[in-house]
């Protein structure tokens, strides 16, 4: 990749909550969200983020976009320093991160008329104003596939594929370099789904903005993803090219979500050796020791309750955190 | 153009006949407040000693009261219409000013959280517990009584049950994704505030405001009552109904035709509210 700058850099960053009490609340227990994340992400890019409920995806994103601070580490933008940064300059970076969100039903205010919502960034921003305003979002709106006079339109009154298309019109009006999109057709109906995935690539090869696709569809994420990563508890376990990641998953935890992949042909289905993880998953407030996911690893052995494993290199160019893996 | 209007014609077509009566009713209330000093037939505050207590229709040298006479022979039509004025205002300025202090209070304490969250809401809490009428009645006897008094009075002891429900409703509306949308887009508090919380709020607020609208009426009632509220001869319903109050066996209708007034315009703001709640939300319009 070239010298340009990544459009993010995270280094070591830490998100923690809580620990901390209030005017009548005894201190809770420190939850620690996110520890010690690295990622880079180029432009065009698009990495996939990938685990399951509670392991610190929302909040990271939340970090990126700047709405929840890290506790420790560095976050760039276009190489632009986020943590620590004043409130001006804040605002300015911010313009660069966007967000695509879950559920179009709820992301879009329903007081609100599509057009309104479209302009609302362009307006804050002092990017257009009048009839260049309304010009605007009608291109906008033509860019996701949708007709102009929708704009007088309010967001009860589409369906959930061409919500999600208004939300994504939201999302580029700036011209951010980086999308975080949170899990953006898992709320859609199977048959639009894919519709508003070509979308997204269509929309990356003309603006060559670049994606942070937080999933956890890995069917999905091998569609649209030039790389995946791979979370548990906070922490990165796992980093591969995407093809080197449907290849040959390494780390335990990510062949068992491998496996959890359903087959479309029941030979294969019923073939398939299917991993079952034991127990919950545990609560960040209280990480296990070692390798946090010794507790329901079936390679464990004792080193991992004691030594946590760094994310280390391997041949075919994954990153993988794990003793035995 | 065109299509504008006959979408408003579609709308005015699906109104209720309950909310056009309604309307009809407090429009009504509202047009005799205005023009009471035209349309009154005597002098609210002349006495005539020889027609007290007079029933509904009595007639004393070719006047007749149509709605009957009070304790001191003034016409109970006249002061009726008179004192429409008087409730009215105060009922509305005082929602206003209540309302107003207390959504923005709410909304401030349920966005910011924090300190700021903790003084307002304990706030509310001491406010809550201090009996309204006795506050409004320590307050005016400290200040006096006067109209301009009386809405205040009342407008800033009424303002915690929309601090109450403005601060719940954006609480929950905060952490709805379009929020954090519009704070990526760069939206300040106040747009945020206003552009989106607001108008996703209005809904139980305005049902706040209609039954806050009828105690407001009946408070200044006993706020008159108490003569800490409208001066005599000065009459407004509530007045009225206070002094009736002590003649009611022999005399029911000095009670009864305020009361029935009270009753129409509570009652009519009520189902006006319901209406408006309805119809200020986008999805329940003609799809």
């Amino acid at each position: 990749m070239s010298d340009a700058p990544k459009v993010l850099e995270l280094r070591d960053v830490a998100v923690h909550f809580g620990g901390r009490g209030g005017f009548l609340s005894s201190p809770g227990p420190v939850v620690k969200a996110v520890n010690g994340v690295d990622l880079e992400i180029g432009r065009a890019e698009t990495v996939a983020l990938v685990g399951e409920s509670g392991c610190g995806k929302s909040t990271l994103s939340n970090t990126i976009v700047g709405l929840q601070a890290p506790v420790s580490g560095s976050v760039r933008v276009s190489g632009e320093e986020v943590v620590g940064a004043d409130k001006k300059k804040l605002n300015d970076i911010r313009r660069k991160v966007q967000m695509i969100f879950q559920d179009p039903a709820l992301s879009l205010d329903p007081r609100s008329t599509v057009g309104a919502t479209i302009a609302e960034p362009l307006i804050v921003r002092g990017v257009a104003k009048g009839r260049e305003l309304k010009e605007h979002v009608a291109t906008l709106l033509q860019q996701v596939g949708l007709r102009p006079e929708f704009a007088d339109r309010y967001p009860h009154q589409f369906s959930g594929g061409q919500r999600q298309r208004v939300v994504i019109a939201r999302a580029l009006a700036l011209e951010p370099d980086l999308v975080i999109c949170d899990e953006p057709v898992s709320a859609l109906d199977v048959s639009v789904r894919a519709q508003i995935l070509n979308l997204l690539v269509a929309l990356q090869k003309r603006t060559g903005v670049s994606y942070l696709f937080v999933s956890h569809d890995l069917g999905v994420v091998r569609h649209i993803c030039d790389r995946v990563v791979v979370m548990y508890l906070g922490r990165f376990v796992e980093m591969a090219d995407r093809d080197t990641f449907f290849a040959n998953p390494k780390h335990p935890y990510t062949k068992a979500l491998m496996s959890a992949v359903p087959e479309a042909d029941p030979v294969v289905q019923r073939s398939k050796e299917r991993i079952i993880l034991g127990g919950e998953l545990p609560s960040p407030a209280n990480i296990p020791s070692g390798c946090a996911f010794h507790t329901r690893c079936p390679l464990a052995t004792e080193i991992c309750s004691k030594e946590r494993p760094e994310l280390t290199s391997r041949p075919d160019g994954a990153r993988v955190a794990c003793h035995h893996a | 153009m065109n299509t504008a209007v006959l979408a408003l014609g579609n709308r005015l077509r699906r109104i209720p006949i309950s909310v056009i009566v309604v309307s009809i009713i407090f429009l009504a209330i509202v047009l005799i407040a205005i023009f009471a000093p035209w349309l009154a037939p005597a002098d609210p505050a002349k006495q005539n000693l020889l027609a007290r207590l007079k029933g509904p229709g009595f007639e004393l040298r070719g006047v007749t009261y149509w709605l009957g006479t009070d304790d001191l022979g003034r016409d109970l039509l006249s002061r009726t219409m008179y004192g429409a004025g008087v409730s009215l205002s105060v009922a509305i300025l005082s929602v206003v000013v209540s309302s107003l202090v207390g959504v923005t209070l709410g909304m401030v304490a349920g966005w910011f959280r924090g300190k700021i969250e903790i003084v307002i809401m304990r706030l509310v809490d001491i406010m809550m517990s201090i009996p309204a009428i006795l506050l409004a009645v320590l307050t005016v006897a400290v200040l006096g009584p006067g109209f301009l008094k009386l809405v205040l009075v009342l407008g800033l002891t009424r303002w915690p049950r929309y601090t109450r429900v403005a601060y719940a409703q954006t609480l929950q509306v905060a952490n709805l994704p379009f929020i954090k949308a519009s704070e990526l887009a760069g939206a300040g508090a106040g747009r945020i505030l206003f552009h989106h919380i607001l108008p996703n709020i209005a809904g139980p607020l305005l049902i706040v405001a209609t039954a806050e609208f009828g105690l407001m009426i009946l408070m200044e009632a006993g706020l008159s009552f108490l003569g800490l509220g409208i001066q005599p001869p000065a009459a407004s319903w509530g007045s009225i109904m206070s002094v009736g109050r002590q003649y009611l066996e022999r005399a029911w209708w000095i009670v009864a035709f305020p009361g029935v007034c009270l009753f129409l315009l509570v009652f009519s703001v009520n189902v006006l509210g319901d209406w408006l709640r309805d119809e200020i939300d986008p999805r329940s319009r003609a799809r």
